[in-house]
């Protein structure tokens, strides 16, 4: 017990490296840590609760098994997001979903989702109003830390069409959530 | 608002996660898909060390590395006896030349077992 406690106190650096090393009590600190980080970016990507566990499941393996290439440059929530954020391309990709973010026209928003969430985010709400392709390449690039070109490159889009739909899902998330500051707050909610 | 503060304030709210009631069974799971891999990846070693011991000592035994230790060992028995006779004419070493088989079997087995050890180390490294 006392050993975890200690690895609560040590910075993320250090316990990638002790995970490096093989600590696997150290990555399951990091694991506490970043769970809920990187199972509610994958929800706002658009995958549904069940998926996201997936992934993010997934997601922490890989992130083990490759601990060693993180060098501390940047922080290790960035890293295992983008990891994320990439198996949900691939995994979406496979169910050939991926064809519809692409397909998917101008201004045609998504239908208001129900989700398992009791409350959410007033950013959670806004982003499930966007459509696919704005939703997801908005939140690679604001929530998984990815520059334009990475995002382009992850969903296999040309660079332009990923600007475009950032350009217009930040109108609309502007707009939604300027909405959102004038009603009731919702704070740091629980999903179920 | 400008667009680069508000980028910012995006950036911010995507930092923040909602809280999750079952994030201690989420990460149970993982630290048992954790342990579940590197119980089989153990094993899977350990039996990869054994197969490379057994296939490195068939080796040896085939190329008759064997024979050729046997027959450094009797000559160099031969040459300890010339020189014990020499000094106490009449004592036999005997006794020390049939132990040579049995030296040549220990040798093989501590081969065996060091081969399987460095394989074993390679593998966990690679």
């Amino acid at each position: 017990m006392s050993g975890l406690q200690s690895l609560v106190s040590h910075h993320d650096v250090d316990l990638a490296n002790l995970a490096a090393a093989g600590d696997r009590r150290a990555f399951g600190e990091l694991v506490r840590r970043h769970a809920a980080g990187v199972r509610s970016l994958l929800r706002r990507m658009g995958a549904t609760p069940s998926e996201a566990d997936d992934v993010a499941q997934d997601t922490f393996l890989t992130a083990f098994e490759s601990v060693s290439e993180f060098r501390g440059e940047g922080a290790f929530a960035g890293w295992v997001k983008k990891i994320a954020a990439r198996l949900y391309i691939r995994r979406i990709r496979r169910e050939k979903r991926l064809a519809m973010i692409a397909a998917e026209s101008v201004g045609e928003e998504a239908p208001l989702q129900k989700t398992d969430a009791v409350t959410r985010m007033a950013l959670d709400d806004a982003l499930i109003q966007l459509p696919l392709g704005e939703r997801m390449a908005v939140t690679l690039c604001y929530g998984a830390g990815m520059s334009h070109s990475e995002a382009a490159e992850a969903l296999n889009l040309p660079l332009g069409t990923v600007k475009s739909h950032v350009k217009r899902g930040l109108e609309k998330l502007k707009a939604r959530l300027a909405t959102s500051d004038n009603s009731a707050p919702t704070g740091r909610l629980a999903h179920g | 608002m400008a667009d680069l503060e508000f980028e910012r304030r995006l950036e911010r709210e995507f930092a923040q996660s909602a809280a999750f009631s079952d994030e201690a069974a989420f990460c149970r799971s993982v630290e048992a898909r954790l342990n579940q891999g590197w119980t089989l990846r153990r094993w899977l070693i350990g039996a990869s060390g054994v197969t490379g011991g057994v296939i490195g000592a068939s080796q040896l035994i085939m190329t008759d590395f064997i024979h050729r230790v046997a027959d450094l060992s009797q000559g160099s028995t031969r040459l300890v006896e010339s020189s014990v006779s020499q000094i106490r004419p009449g004592m036999s070493l005997l006794g020390l030349v049939s132990t040579d088989q049995i030296v040549v079997w220990v040798a093989a087995g501590l081969a065996i077992i060091a081969i399987g050890f460095v394989l074993t180390r390679v593998i966990e490294e690679i």
